[in-house]
């Protein structure tokens, strides 16, 4: 568990000094488990800062976000740091948004926090569908004590849990200038939820499973938009020019769509499980970043995101790559 | 009013009776959430979940139409698209999202008349059911709805648990029942204050309220606050706020041809994107999140107001729900009002 | 009765398949296997590009989306590229392409690579026979076709 004040006196410690602008965190949402992305630009906001195992959203995003304006006559852009509160896959998008010279690092204050996992809100709702408000939610020994109106409800981890946790690489920080806390003991990794299934389904079944969940995309483009790693100026999904991808919300162009989502994130994606979380229909997207993960892991011995020096996954090659395929 | 009453063992038949002479809709379940499907065994209905998830929005103005076809280069040619007339029924719709119909309506066929739209309303018999359990988010109350509101469905079920409480409000509902009337019972005054019970019960839990006292007047004075942009710092632009909302209604038009054939069709479109205002110049009016966070309410509450008399939201709650940053329209609307009275 | 009637729907399947040809290499072999008169079935309808490593995979499931049932890249020799390694890049982004439309149910044996060089003539009409006839076996690509309502 993460102490919360200690959380509170570091972000204060960050925001009070002069070479930053404010600091990204987390607090607590308006209604039920919902949770706030918050920017504490001084020390009084940061008393509302948390962190429990509800805080899914990969901050990381955020200083890609900023808006940044056409200057006015005479005004300075303010260069000063962004400070941020990150978990383990939250640092990794940071990372390798660094190696792709999205941000540079002098630019952030990480404020680790060491993560044991986090709660996937669609299953925690499905549990307490009506509840307004919680007061705490701890972690202990495999259990989530949730209080709920002066009621506690123990839970057991495995029933909360998001799936893409349990094959996290990264339960501690990869990067960081604080941290907050002990590291935690990375645990045993599990393949995601689903894949050796698939993988053991034939070509036809699984275009079946797949052409069910591409059939009910909106195309609202909400994965991408949470990504942290999506952050082309222009997406190749919106160019007319050549147009990729129609607009019209159909099978084929559903799938086209998804296909690429996928493989833009190959090597790229680091597991944070944002485009699944927001996913209004449920496409289980985490199913095809994994398995490319799994993939390039197996073929290229790579992970995304661990290593502040290491070249992109694509834009790099060795000489004995795998060429089974190649006639 | 007409008022019946129908045994729930009855609902396989009058599900089986309405499928054979309309395209029937109702709520499905589907990977742990609802949506509206055709339907056309009883089986498939799902009325346990209280809203589906993408709105019967959807059903009227579809996400991508065919307004023309076309045959591209010299010899180009435009013919028009045909307009569906097959009758349809949305089934177990909820009286909010029922009353979203009555704030496109002005949209689609106001100054310009929509076909598309209008065929499909016209010809869509909407059957609402009143809500017994309202969730955590809901606020219709707020807009003088109300969860076992008749005002803007031609029938309207209340579920009294072993049978429904069936009003029938308009001519469409009349025509629609009258084919099938054997399958229905008498009501009694009894039944009529079983469903007021109901509805009082579900009014009482609605917990959220929104103020909408003199709201575009309030937002009128506050075009240029900080709250936008404190707002907006968070939102990342994702736009499921106004893909699953009853009420948006932004589209765009484009033209899709292969070499021989093209069509020009609508598609929805989502104000919460940067793309969705930027000119063929590169000026963007709208540059950045909080521009389009702020327009979003103000379109809500202040534009469409001043235009149709009446709040483009229906108090459904998605968009507080599925918002992956927890901007809560609620909320910022109770900030507008903490800040009007300062 | 002709010919054509006797034949069985699947013998009258003919592909359509797409091939993305390296300018230097495999564009040169197809060039050697035309002007040396090496006969190889008409099926591949041939996109030259400046390097296999300018096929975005974009083309590949555009090329599926518009009606092919198969797609081959062609380029140099690793090592022989025109561009130093622009066909190690392609190997690498072919490779998880693969893989992933294997993994979405779309049959990994419809997008293909080869390494063709421009002396390589007869070994391009190998491959195009070869590319064929597995297509064939496997069928027309119905799933992700775009379906052009309008």
């Amino acid at each position: 568990m993460v102490d919360q004040q200690l959380l509170i006196d570091e972000v204060k410690k960050v925001v009070s000094r002069d070479d930053v602008k404010y600091v990204i965190g987390y607090k607590k949402g308006t209604s039920g488990f919902a949770i706030s992305p918050a920017f504490a630009y001084s020390t009084e906001y940061a008393d509302k800062f948390i962190f429990n195992p509800l805080c899914k959203k990969n901050l990381a995003a955020y200083p890609l976000l900023e808006d940044k304006l056409p200057l006015k006559r005479e005004e300075k852009e303010d260069k000063r740091k962004i400070g941020i509160v990150a978990k383990g896959c939250d640092t990794r998008a940071l990372v390798q948004i660094i190696q792709e010279k999205g941000l540079k690092r002098e630019d952030l204050v990480i404020i680790g926090i060491p993560c044991s996992g986090i709660i996937d809100h669609k299953k925690i709702t499905a549990k307490f569908p009506n509840e307004t408000a919680y007061s705490t939610i701890e972690e202990e020994q495999g259990f989530y004590k949730i209080t709920i109106n002066g009621k506690v409800h123990e839970i057991a981890k495995e029933e909360l849990l998001a799936d893409f946790c349990s094959s996290c690489i990264a339960p501690n920080p990869v990067i960081y200038d604080v941290l907050i806390g002990e590291e935690v003991e990375p645990w045993n990794l599990e393949e995601h939820k689903n894949l050796a299934v698939l993988e053991e389904k034939d070509v036809g079944e699984r275009w079946e499973y797949w052409k069910e969940h591409f059939d009910r995309c909106i195309r609202c483009y909400a994965c991408r938009e949470a990504c942290p790693l999506c952050y082309c100026k222009e997406c190749m999904a919106d160019l007319l020019n050549p147009q990729w991808i129609r607009r019209s919300v159909n099978l084929s162009e559903n799938t086209a769509w998804n296909i690429m989502r996928a493989y833009h994130l190959a090597g790229r994606c680091v597991g944070c499980g944002e485009c699944e979380s927001v996913c209004p229909v449920n496409i289980p997207l985490m199913e095809l970043n994994k398995e490319i993960e799994k993939d390039v892991k197996k073929m290229f011995e790579y992970s995304a995101g661990m290593d502040l020096e290491e070249k992109p996954l694509f834009g790099t090659f060795r000489p004995d790559d795998p060429e089974e395929f190649i006639m | 009013m007409e008022t019946l009453i129908l045994q729930k063992d009855k609902l396989p038949k009058l599900i089986e009776k309405l499928s054979s002479s309309h395209v029937l809709y109702g709520p499905t379940e589907e990977n742990g959430f609802s949506l509206f499907k055709q339907i056309k065994d009883f089986k498939e209905l799902n009325l346990k979940y209280l809203l589906t998830r993408v709105s019967p929005k959807s059903l009227i103005f579809k996400q991508t139409e065919t307004l023309f076809k076309f045959i591209p280069g010299r010899k180009g040619a435009v013919t028009s698209s045909k307009i569906n007339e097959e009758k349809s029924i949305i089934f177990a719709i909820r009286p909010c999202d029922a009353r979203s119909f009555k704030i496109l309506d002005p949209v689609f066929n106001g100054d310009f008349e929509d076909p598309f739209y209008i065929s499909k309303r016209k010809n869509t018999v909407l059957i609402g059911l009143t809500c017994n359990s309202p969730e955590k988010n809901c606020f219709c109350t707020s807009f003088d709805d109300s969860p076992g509101s008749t005002e803007n469905v031609d029938i309207l079920f209340t579920d009294l648990d072993d049978r429904f409480y069936v009003e029938v409000v308009t001519e469409k509902g009349k025509n629609l029942i009258k084919s099938i009337e054997d399958i229905f019972e008498k009501s009694t005054k009894n039944d009529e204050d079983s469903k007021r019970n109901i509805v009082t019960n579900s009014v009482e839990s609605i917990t959220r309220k929104m103020d909408l006292d003199s709201l575009a007047l309030k937002l009128d004075k506050m075009f240029d606050h900080e709250l936008w942009h404190n707002t907006a710092q968070k939102c990342i632009g994702c736009g499921i706020c106004t893909y699953l909302c009853p009420t948006c209604h932004c589209f765009d038009m484009q033209d899709e041809s292969t070499l021989k054939l093209g069509g020009r069709v609508r598609i929805w479109d989502s104000c919460m994107y940067e793309e969705y205002t930027h000119h063929a110049s590169g000026h963007n009016p709208r540059p950045s999140r909080m521009n389009r966070v702020r327009n979003r309410v103000y379109h809500k509450f202040s534009y469409f107001p001043k235009n149709e008399d009446i709040s483009a939201c229906t108090g459904c709650g998605r968009c507080i729900d599925y918002c992956p940053v927890n901007i809560d329209i609620i909320d910022v609307i109770e900030k507008v009002g903490v800040i009007a009275n300062e | 009765m002709t010919v054509t009637e006797t034949k069985t729907e699947l013998e009258e399947f003919e592909p359509n398949i797409i091939g993305f040809l390296c300018n230097w290499c495999s564009y040169a072999g197809a060039d050697l296997a035309g002007t040396s008169r090496i006969q190889y079935p008409a099926n591949i309808k041939i996109i030259k590009v400046m390097c296999s490593g300018r096929v975005n995979p974009m083309y590949v499931v555009n090329a599926l989306q518009q009606g092919a049932d198969g797609v081959l890249i062609g380029g140099c020799h690793p090592g022989d590229c025109h561009y130093q390694h622009g066909n190690l890049l392609a190997r690498r982004r072919m490779a998880i392409l693969k893989n992933l439309l294997e993994f979405i149910g779309i049959d990994s044996r419809r997008v293909r690579m080869t390494w063709v060089s421009a002396a390589e003539g007869r070994k391009f009409a190998e491959v195009i026979k070869e590319v064929t006839e597995e297509i064939k076996k496997i069928g027309p690509m119905k799933d992700i076709q775009r379906v052009n309502e309008w």
